[in-house]
């Protein structure tokens, strides 16, 4: 295998944005906001692609950097008609394979591998129930709020059941290694193969994409299910303006909107829309394993974003994915010391469960 | 001293100002090797430096650096351009202009914003929407377009027919000349002038040849309440042309006007055709479509409308395009850039050919002959015909500057030339029927040394004036007095 085969597939792709050069991908795109060379667009890194197949540009470590500083947020794909998320995966194995991988990404990589979740954990969580959830490394090691989201799941009269779970492999095939990928999904297919013909519900957005495109699996976002039990549930009104942000898994890429939008109104909360909402929302800057390689520039995307509900006049951000919550925080706190106005990022899982009362 | 080592010295000497956003790495320059002009689908040009200026005295001082060791200065915009007047053909510093994003002054009593060049289209009027205002030059590429590169290439514009292109709307700008030295061109905040030389009228169009334009005064408008299209079939390509202008006599406010040949209209009516599954209603004899909308108060926009469609049936035997979709399809695609997410229209156009244009301006009674003319031109040069697109860009009076669109095999050198071939002769044609060779691409890398043939002795007084701003030819040099392409 040389180097390049990851990209050969997408050849007609990258031909096809090298002669279009339409760049209605690039000015949204966080990372480009941040970093300003066209290069960290996506019409940039197809035509860094290009080079590569070739043979004009020759892989390097700034290049690897450039690759693994992409979100993989999908917004390129969504102003596109083209396989953008793919090519940049596959432009990151091309790299990984001339033996540029981020150290950062390796070790990641390997703690899956090894160990079958990504976070040190102090013991697995569990409980017997009916209805599958699926955890997730981010979840499985947070406790605390994992009984948050079992409370609010037993208020609205879901009995979940979280059965032995190992990592769904996202990470380890979007930092480049599709072979240590196949790994993965072998383990899981193992372990959680008694679940395979049920639905089932998830927490973290990226899981759940994996879990349905990846293993083919009946998935539904547990939030979507308590929107679908809205109707019966008695909520305590909570008083504030907010602004929602869509998780990019969750919203671009699962095409779920209105869900958790619905609960919030039906909380009593005032929700103003940022300029850029639902399909064209921009990622928290938690995406692709950013925060892991450069947790700057992940911060400064942070900070935009919180930037964007500092513009609606939000005074809370609301938000309902495990990356987003702790990623967008940061960037308010940070913001905070530079305007003088500390934004609020808050769980949608959190009120949900205050709201719901005892 | 090899230009190696001079590009070696500039990048030092542009370090300690810009620090990481000056870079001289193969990665970085390739991203800005080509922007949307037809060439062979390997073709590039890369710079030697890139960087990222992110006000006026740093542009100064980058061009500084740029005459100290003689190196080309290319600013750099949306990239969309379609005449190579971005190649970094010579090599040379690469200015991403789009660092200067900023808006210096929103002045809501006098309707004038002042902004950096490199903003875009699309996010000034996000910012002018808030105050229930906008900008109305408004490119096609608007989302990717910068106000430095609608200066620069003096492109097309959807509203033309009302609000003009960008020269009718800018009025101040400030150009860091090919002498390092930043200089305040137009009239501040006013429509007009009568005093000195209109230096600002020579850069709208100057394609980075005199400098790089580092901000922009803007005049903006209120925005309309409502916005109607219609579409309407005629008989030939010179009655509509007619008619829009019996459609202005008449006192009609026309927003936009924008007219497509049989071959565009076949493949409205195909797409059409294909969304729906139902054929649509288009007689025999329509020879052109033309699509019209009206903007403002609703009432006046109802009246507008049935007025426009009784002078048109009345008078020119028109007939309305009666499957509305289509003409909404043709209008949220085209001009609000609205599509169905992750289904953009543009790349899956260009998967196999290339779409490439000759932009010619004629007046406005030649239609029909330059349509003739085009399909031979077209056919001799192997080139597979798009269509004929008339936009309307004068405020309000009939015009024509046309593109006269192909699909172009990018994938030998071979169909390259001819498709320049073609781009020659579609050039000579239009200086034989009294009009100009270019409207709305500019020279590029295409006309500049082929132009004499339309502009003749004044060339060499372009010249004068391009070694005034720029004596040591170091701003974009090749455009406009040279060309790749074109004998």
């Amino acid at each position: 295998m040389t180097a390049q085969d990851a990209l050969k597939p997408y050849i007609d792709d990258i031909y096809t944005c090298n002669r279009t050069r339409c760049g209605f991908c690039r000015e949204e795109c966080p990372v480009y906001r941040v970093e300003g060379y066209e290069t960290y667009s996506c019409r940039g890194k197809m035509l860094v692609a290009r080079g590569l197949l070739e043979g004009t540009l020759q892989p390097d470590e700034e290049m690897a950097r450039m690759a693994d500083e992409c979100l993989l947020c999908g917004y390129c794909a969504a102003r596109c008609a083209l396989h953008n998320v793919e090519i940049i995966t596959a432009l990151r194995e091309t790299l990984a394979e001339a033996g540029f991988r981020a150290p950062k990404h390796q070790a990641n990589a390997a703690q899956i591998l090894a160990e079958g979740y990504l976070f040190p954990r102090t013991s697995a969580i569990r409980r017997e129930g009916t209805t599958p959830l699926y955890l997730g490394c981010l979840y499985q090691s947070k406790p605390a709020e994992v009984n948050t989201v079992l409370s609010v799941l037993e208020k609205a009269g879901f009995d979940p059941l979280i059965a032995d779970e190992v990592c769904c492999g996202y990470v380890v095939e979007a930092t480049g290694d599709s072979e240590g990928f196949a790994r993965a999904q072998e383990r899981f297919r193992q372990v959680y193969a008694p679940y395979a013909d049920q639905e089932i519900l998830t927490l973290c957005p990226t899981c759940t994409i994996t879990l349905r495109d990846k293993y083919g699996l009946r998935v539904k976002p547990a939030i979507v299910a308590v929107a679908e039990r809205l109707g019966d549930l008695r909520l305590e009104p909570v008083a504030m303006t907010a602004t929602y942000h869509d998780p990019c898994h969750l919203g671009r890429m699962l095409g779920v909107f209105e869900e958790p939008r619905q609960i919030i109104r039906a909380l009593g909360i005032n929700l103003v829309e940022m300029e850029h909402n639902r399909t064209f929302s921009t990622c928290c800057g938690g995406g692709g394993g950013v925060t892991a390689v450069n947790p700057k520039l992940s911060a400064e995307i942070a900070k935009n974003r919180i930037r964007d509900a500092l513009a609606v006049g939000a005074e809370t951000v609301i938000t309902v994915c495990p990356t987003c919550t702790p990623t967008l925080l940061r960037g308010a706190g940070r913001l905070a010391n530079e305007v003088d106005k500390f934004v609020d990022v808050l769980d949608l899982w959190q009120l949900l469960d205050k709201a719901l009362g005892a | 001293m090899s230009t190696d080592t001079y590009i070696q010295r500039a990048f030092e000497d542009l370090q300690p100002i810009f620090g990481e956003r000056v870079t001289v790495s193969p990665m970085h320059r390739m991203a800005y090797s080509r922007d949307w002009s037809p060439r062979h689908r390997s073709a590039q040009d890369l710079p030697d430096l890139v960087v990222i200026p992110h006000n006026t005295d740093e542009v100064v001082q980058l061009v500084q650096v740029a005459l100290r060791y003689n190196l080309p200065v290319v600013p750099f915009a949306g990239g969309t351009g379609m005449g190579g007047g971005v190649a970094a053909w010579r090599g040379g510093i690469m200015v991403e202009t789009k660092g200067l994003n900023q808006i210096l002054e929103l002045d809501l009593q006098n309707l004038s914003v002042t902004v950096g060049a490199g903003i875009t289209i699309w996010t000034l009027n996000e910012h002018l929407a808030r105050h229930n205002l906008w900008f109305p030059h408004q490119p096609e590429s608007k989302r990717a377009c910068t106000i430095g590169a609608c200066i620069g290439c003096d492109n097309d514009s959807t509203f033309g027919i009302r609000y003009g292109k960008i020269l009718e709307n800018l009025t101040n700008l400030v150009l860091v000349t090919g002498r390092g030295e930043a200089i305040r061109l137009g009239r501040r905040k006013a429509s007009f002038t009568s005093t000195g030389y209109k230096l600002m009228e020579l850069v709208v169009g100057s394609e980075g040849t005199l400098g790089v334009v580092t901000e922009a005064t803007l005049r903006v408008f209120p925005l309309p309440q409502t916005r109607q299209v219609r579409g309407y079939l005629l008989r030939s390509l010179n009655e509509g042309a007619k008619a829009l202008e019996r459609l202005l006599a008449a006192g009609l406010a026309i927003d936009s006007a924008h007219m497509n040949d049989r071959e565009r209209l076949h493949f409205y009516t195909h797409s059409y055709r294909e969304k729906y599954h139902r054929e649509p209603q288009v007689p025999d004899w329509a020879q052109a479509i033309l699509f019209i909308s009206w903007a403002g108060d609703p009432d006046v926009v109802d009246f507008s409308m049935d007025k426009t469609t009784r002078i048109l049936q009345e008078e020119y035997g028109a007939e309305m395009v009666r499957e509305q979709e289509m003409v909404d399809g043709w209008w949220d695609s085209k001009h609000r850039l609205e599509f169905i997410p992750f289904k953009q229209k543009w790349p899956d156009s260009q998967r196999v050919k290339k779409f490439g244009a000759a932009d010619l301006g004629l007046p406005i009674g030649r239609l029909d002959e330059a349509y003739a003319r085009f399909r031979e031109i077209a056919a001799k040069w192997h080139q597979d015909i798009l269509g004929m697109t008339v936009y309307n860009e004068a405020p309000n009076k009939s015009t024509a500057s046309i593109s006269f669109a192909v699909f172009v095999d990018d994938s030998t050198e071979e169909n390259i030339r001819n498709f320049y071939e073609y781009v020659r002769e579609m050039s000579q044609m239009a200086v034989e029927l009294e009009g100009t060779m270019s409207s709305y691409i500019g020279d590029g890398d295409r006309l500049g040394g082929f132009n004499i043939l339309e502009h003749g002795p004044s060339l060499e007084y372009m010249r004068q004036v391009k070694a005034l701003f720029d004596p040591a030819g170091i701003m974009n040099p090749g455009k406009k007095f040279e060309t790749r392409w074109l004998r």
